[in-house]
């Protein structure tokens, strides 16, 4: 499961970050912070080839040395960003997808609370628990 | 991607290359090294002018061919890396060009024995080397030498360059000599293995006959041919060889140099389809190193800077040489294959350990022709492994290097985020606890260059538009690091702007705990240095813009306040509406209005006094979880010279708005803007411009200072009270002043004004004005007499005037019901008081109810209010110039306590027509004892409470002769206006008449008692004087009631009848009929008297119409016959009453009786 899973706004700031408690937040978030330079490479990328039908998930951004950055664009630029640890071999691509598509369904309801206002940090409740059951439970 | 990656350590060796060229790219495979050396003592500066002429020479054409010779010049190379030139070729050092100074021929031989020293350094791989002497003069420097070049000075050296062609003349020949050498050498059977150092002891004791081995050295051999092809500048050539070496080296798994010929493979495909170079021109150079040489490599001359695509060309077939195209088609790989073999390259280096700096330089090399083709995600993957590499121990220094360089490799392929990474990785390793002198300024350049890439600006205005959004936390840390360099930098000022420019704009990130501890440091900082408003300027040329703190305290409104209502300044009305009339025509128009608006919602509509202090309101609040100590805050303000009084203050923990007033004095007239405000916080100077603020709440800024104007200071001799008069607010009046009067009580007020201000009071005015006018007043309520004081102006400052004022009050006290009640049980008929009075109408009943006496008492000493404002008006100095004035107003309360009134009056006819009796009912509302006085009547005492009645005889009032006032329709609305205010007069002169005094012997007090309030139309009319007035006299004499005229029998007595006019109108016809008649005393009136008196001529007498103001005058004479008293009866008749005139009511006809006493003798005189 992931160790830090991010929201980032059109405009590259984060709407959201929450990583495991046990570990440095400022890495996570210098971690998840380069990684956009990846996802919008990938996503200049692929704007040239076919607005349209882009797929969201973009994949693997990078592998570090003990974790995975995935990262998964909505039609609107948002960004997710999903850390997870490298040591973790036994989780699959789809299952990342799955990930991604449950994390884009809340952000889509937070979105839809009229009381949100775009582009203010995301303080759902919702949200924060989905988030916690998708990141590692520390005992 | 395939890359194998080398994680272990290895041990530093001798046979290893440690150090990279970070700044290698693929066409340096093209050049051939030459090492530029100092020898001897060398000033650094004329070395390195010296080495950048060298340097210029980059690019040679070789005479007789086509080619290009490129050079690259290095003044510092190891010798260890140039062990590797068999390896590579252009690592290798081919030509040496040492730079000495010989002063004398003395020293000749050392300096050419240190020259040969030099050589032998890298004497195994040169190919010729020259000597670049300065400074030697004479014999010795004659002499004609191909290896030396003797040069009087540094800077008499013209022909540099072209020596340094010559070398590279001759670098050329070797290696094309070299280059056939090999290339021919196919048919001997022994061909030296070529190997790397650390390869060397592998090799002990292998087969050298086995076809393997033979395969291996040809292979390395046709690879080195091309590297020698390549600089020779043979491209199709070299890659011909490359290609063939790679076929060999594959075949015998010699993965080393196979992937070394890969890389050439690469390098010379890279060269041909990129001749603007892969550097670009942005890569930052070590400066001293290789920046001159490659400035000159870069800009070949004809060479395209535009990237060419390789496939358009081929596709096109733009090249018109078809054999290099096919050669190229054949030979060159495409730019996709480029990449693929870098990739099998690196992979290939990756197998062994000690090929780390190879395989580091090959990534670094890749991805610099990635940047050029643009593909960032692949060059990130190259950038990614060469991340791993492992060089083993590197020094700090070299940690520093690769770290730099990657974060520039990073930007060069558009990852700001990454690069800026890596280049705060940088600037940490300069200052690494191993480090023992830490370059803190080093780090703290690099921090700065790292501030695009976290979109961090050290501007606080673009901080300023809503809320920040942004990687706070990394943000917030760069920052700190930033502080904390600058701080070691031995920089406090640097450290104040950074840290400064953290708390305003990061403070809604920082939790509670680090506030306090920001803002502790920030003191520390400011303790020694105070952070001001300047711009920083970084040696660098970066300009740090000052950082004022908006959010300490946070300001939610700007309100400029009007001056007290005392001060306030007044323009004259008429000078107003002339400005008014020049503004515009219109009184209204709302395409002006639109037009305007901007303007007008700045400007606000009252003024500020030159000279007179000013306030701005602000509400603040505080954002710390701690007391805020604002020191020095105050006004910024343009347009006017103002003199800021600054406050200092300090805000509870997250406190509410607080309001927070800013004064200061504005020096000179005109307009003056409020801008902002300047504070003091931590240490830390601000200018907070509120243009620059959101969410400030302004009711405009600008506002107007009219010239100064002086100042009074007004006391009272009465004490000052605190009551506030109802509708007035206390901030309209300056004073109030309250005093207990009785009623018709006068009381002198001395007013001492006092000039206060600075200066001259040229003109002072007084009005007054009551404020509650529920109670019927009587008389002025306050009189006074300015001349006094008008003569005294102008008033200097400092000097004051005084002006007295007096106030009565006189009420009207007898409408109280409950006294009227216990009165008219007493029984006494009440005739004065009219039966329809509304008052008691309403009241009786109520008081019936009520029923006891005991509450009557009580009740009737109930204390009326009087209120009135006085309002001084006075100007002087420039401002009255302007137009202007000041009020200052007093408020005047008085308390009025009744003393005596009169219950009732009614009237008595006096013996004579002229005069009538007045009673009065006195009452003493009062608890003291009381005395009433009239004119010429006696004293009257009266007990508290008790009631009397006295009786004034009075002189009958002509009110007609009353001056009549004109009546003005704006004053007296009605027609019932109108006729109050002629009972009030009429009142009033009754009043004066009277002259009823009471006093309070017991206190001292005295006043005056009014019938005013009591007098009704009845009495009116029995005080009045008819309006015809007749006057009758006997024998000249008049005769009214008590005189008796007297006359003798028998004599003709003249009877004289006058009517005088008093009245508006035109009176008249009247007929008149005297008759005689006798009283006997004893209640019988004898009429018949023809034979006692009889008249001469007619007993009856015509009065035409007299006139307003006319007299009219009818005589006739009587005789009597006999002595006796007679009375003359004069009847009267209305005449005008048949002709449908009006009636005239019955007083005013009230003719005098004639008394005459008829006597026999003469009568005597003065009986």
């Amino acid at each position: 499961m992931a160790v830090c899973i991010a929201v980032i706004a059109k405009e590259n700031y984060p709407l959201y970050i929450r990583s495991v408690p046990t570990q440095n937040e400022l890495k996570f978030h210098y971690t998840v912070h380069t990684s956009l330079d990846v996802v919008e490479e990938k996503i200049s990328a692929a704007g040239k080839a076919m607005a349209d039908q882009r797929e969201l998930y973009l994949g693997l951004l990078y592998p570090t040395e003990d974790y995975k950055v995935y990262g998964y664009v909505t039609n609107s630029k948002v960004k997710f960003v999903i850390v997870v640890d490298s040591s973790n071999t036994s989780l699959r691509d789809n299952e990342i997808r799955s990930m991604f598509r449950k994390l884009h369904n809340s952000f889509t309801d937070v979105m839809c609370n009229p009381f949100y206002n775009p582009g203010d940090p995301v303080q759902s409740k919702v949200f924060e628990g989905m988030v916690s059951g998708m990141m590692v439970q520390v005992s | 991607m395939s890359c194998v990656q080398s994680c272990t350590s290895v041990p530093h060796s001798d046979e290893e290359m440690s150090v990279p060229d970070y700044m290698q790219c693929a066409e340096d495979h093209q050049t051939v090294l030459v090492v530029v050396q100092p020898v001897g003592i060398v000033p650094e500066d004329q070395f390195f002018r010296i080495y950048k002429r060298i340097a210029s020479v980059s690019q040679v054409s070789v005479r007789d061919s086509q080619r290009q010779l490129y050079i690259r010049y290095r003044h510092h190379y190891l010798p260890e890396n140039n062990e590797w030139g068999d390896f590579q070729t252009h690592r290798k050092v081919v030509g040496l060009i040492a730079v000495t100074t010989c002063a004398s021929a003395k020293e000749w031989p050392q300096t050419s024995e240190r020259f040969h020293g030099q050589k032998e350094v890298f004497g195994s791989t040169l190919y010729d080397s020259r000597l670049l002497v300065f400074g030697l003069q004479g014999e010795i420097a004659e002499q004609q030498r191909t290896d030396v070049a003797f040069y009087p000075a540094f800077d008499q050296c013209p022909d540099v360059e072209k020596r340094v062609e010559d070398f590279v003349e001759s670098i050329f020949i070797v290696l094309e000599s070299k280059r056939l050498d090999r290339a021919t050498d196919k048919s001997g059977d022994k061909i030296h293995l070529l190997c790397v150092p650390f390869e060397k002891k592998d090799f002990v004791g292998l087969d050298t006959d086995s076809r393997h081995y033979k395969k291996r050295c040809q292979g390395r051999m046709r690879k080195h041919v091309g590297d020698l092809c390549l600089q020779a500048g043979m491209l199709q050539d070299a890659l011909v060889h490359y290609h063939m070496a790679v076929e060999l080296l594959r075949g015998v798994n010699d993965f080393l140099w196979l992937g070394a010929a890969l890389e050439g493979l690469c390098s010379a495909s890279v060269i041909f389809h990129y001749p603007g170079g892969t550097a670009g021109k942005t890569g930052a150079r070590k400066p001293k190193q290789s920046q001159p040489a490659d400035a000159g490599k870069r800009h070949r001359p004809g060479a395209q800077e535009v990237l060419i695509d390789p496939g358009a060309l081929s596709a096109n077939g733009i090249s018109a040489d078809t054999s290099t195209e096919i050669g190229r088609a054949k030979n060159c790989l495409s730019p996709e294959d480029i990449i693929e073999k870098y990739k099998d390259a690196i992979s290939y280096y990756g197998k062994y350990k000690n090929a780390g700096v190879i395989e580091l330089e090959a990534c670094v090399k890749a991805v610099r022709v990635l940047a050029i083709q643009k593909r960032a995600m692949e060059a990130s993957e190259f950038l990614q492994n060469a991340v791993y590499i492992n060089l083993g121990q590197l020094s700090e220094e070299e940690k520093i290097q690769r770290y730099s360089i990657l974060s520039e490799l990073y930007d060069l392929i558009g990852f700001q985020r990454k690069s800026a990474f890596f280049k705060r990785v940088a600037a940490m390793q300069c200052v690494a606890p191993t480090i023992p002198e830490p370059g803190w300024r080093a780090c703290y350049k690099l921090l700065l260059e790292t501030l695009p890439g976290y979109s961090l600006s050290l501007d606080p205005k673009d901080f300023s538009k809503g809320t920040h959004r942004g990687w706070a936390a990394v943000q917030m840390r760069l920052l700190h690091e930033l502080v904390y360099a600058s701080r070691r930098m031995g920089n406090p000022a640097l450290s104040v702007r950074h840290l400064s420019f953290l708390l305003q704009t990061m403070l809604d990130f920082v939790s509670d705990q680090e506030k306090k501890e920001v803002t502790q440091s920030l003191e520390n900082y400011t303790s020694k240095c105070p952070g001001g408003m300047e711009v920083i300027t970084l040696p660098d040329g970066l300009k740090l813009p000052p950082v004022p703190f908006t959010k300490l305290p946070i300001v939610r409104s700007v309100k400029l306040l009007d001056l007290p209502a005392s001060l306030r300044p007044h323009k004259v009305k008429g000078l107003l509406g002339q400005n008014m009339s020049t503004a515009s025509p219109f009184i209204y128009s709302p395409i002006i209005m639109h037009n305007r608006g901007e303007e007008r919602c700045k400007k606000i509509d009252f003024q500020w006094v030159q000279g007179d202090v000013c306030e701005v309101q602000l509400m603040v609040y505080n954002p710390m979880p701690f007391e805020l100590r604002v020191e020095n805050m105050g006004l910024l303000t343009s347009g006017v010279e103002f003199e800021s009084l600054p406050a200092a203050l300090s805000l509870p923990a997250e406190s509410g708005l607080y309001p927070v007033t800013l004064v200061g004095v504005p020096r000179t007239s005109g307009n003056i803007t409020v801008n902002g405000y300047h504070t003091s916080v931590f240490g830390v100077n601000s200018d907070c411009l509120l243009e620059g603020l959101t969410n400030v709440k302004t009711g405009g800024c600008l506002v107007e200072v009219v010239p100064s104007l002086p100042r009074l200071q007004l006391t009272t001799s009465l004490p000052r009270s605190v009551n506030v008069l109802a509708p007035l607010s206390k901030e309209e009046l300056s004073s109030r002043v309250s005093l207990q009067l009785f009623n018709g009580e006068t009381q002198q007020l001395t007013i001492t004004l006092e000039n206060i201000g600075t200066e001259d009071i040229q003109s002072l005015e007084l009005t007054s004005k009551m404020v509650n006018t529920k109670d019927k007043m009587y008389g002025e309520f306050l009189s006074w007499d300015l001349a006094e004081a008008g003569s005294q102006l102008p008033l200097k400052p400092g000097q004051s005037v005084a002006v007295a004022v007096g106030v009565r009050v006189k009420l009207d006290f007898s409408g109280q019901e409950s006294l009227l009640q216990e009165l008219n049980d007493d029984g006494i008929s009440v005739t004065g008081l009219p039966i329809s009075s509304p008052l008691r109408h309403v009241l009786k009943p109520r008081a019936e109810k009520s029923g006891g006496t005991e509450g009557g008492k009580t009740e009737y000493s109930h204390i009326k209010s009087l209120e009135a404002v006085l309002n001084f008006k006075y100007s002087g100095g420039p401002g009255k110039v302007e137009g202007y004035y000041r009020e200052l107003s007093l408020g005047v309360h008085v308390d009025v306590e009744p003393s005596v009134f009169f219950t009732r009056v009614s009237t008595l006819p006096a013996t004579s027509t002229r005069q009538c009796h007045l009673l009065l009912d006195v009452f003493n509302s009062t608890e003291h004892e009381v005395t009433v006085s009239a004119k010429n009547n006696q004293d009257l005492v009266l007990h508290a409470s008790e009631c009397q009645r006295m009786a004034i005889q009075v002189d009958r009032i002509d009110f007609e002769s009353l001056p009549q006032r004109e009546p003005d329709p704006q004053r007296y609305a009605s027609a019932k206006q109108l006729e109050e205010e002629r009972l009030r007069a009429q009142g009033c002169q009754i009043n004066s008449k009277l002259g009823l005094c009471w006093t309070i012997p017991s206190l001292r007090r005295q006043g005056e008692a009014s019938v005013e309030g009591v007098l009704n139309q009845l009495v009116l009319e029995h005080l009045q004087l008819a309006p015809l007035q007749w006057d009758v006299a006997v024998s000249g004499k008049p005769c009214d009631c008590d005189v008796v005229a007297q006359c003798r029998v028998g004599e003709a007595v003249e009877l004289e009848v006058r009517l005088t006019n008093r009245s508006q109108g035109p009176v008249g016809p009247f007929a008149l009929t005297a008759i005689p008649c006798q009283d006997y005393q004893n209640g019988v009136l004898n009429h018949e008297l023809q034979d006692a008196v009889t008249f001469i001529g007619s007993n009856t007498f015509h009065i035409d119409a007299v006139k307003p103001q006319e007299k009219a005058v009818c005589a006739g004479a009587l005789l009597f016959l006999c002595t006796g008293d007679f009375y003359l009866n004069i009847r009267f008749q209305d005449d005008s009453s048949s002709s449908g005139g009006r009636e005239l009511p019955l007083s005013w006809f009230c003719l005098p009786s004639v008394h005459i006493k008829a006597l026999d003798t003469p009568p005597e005189a003065g009986a």
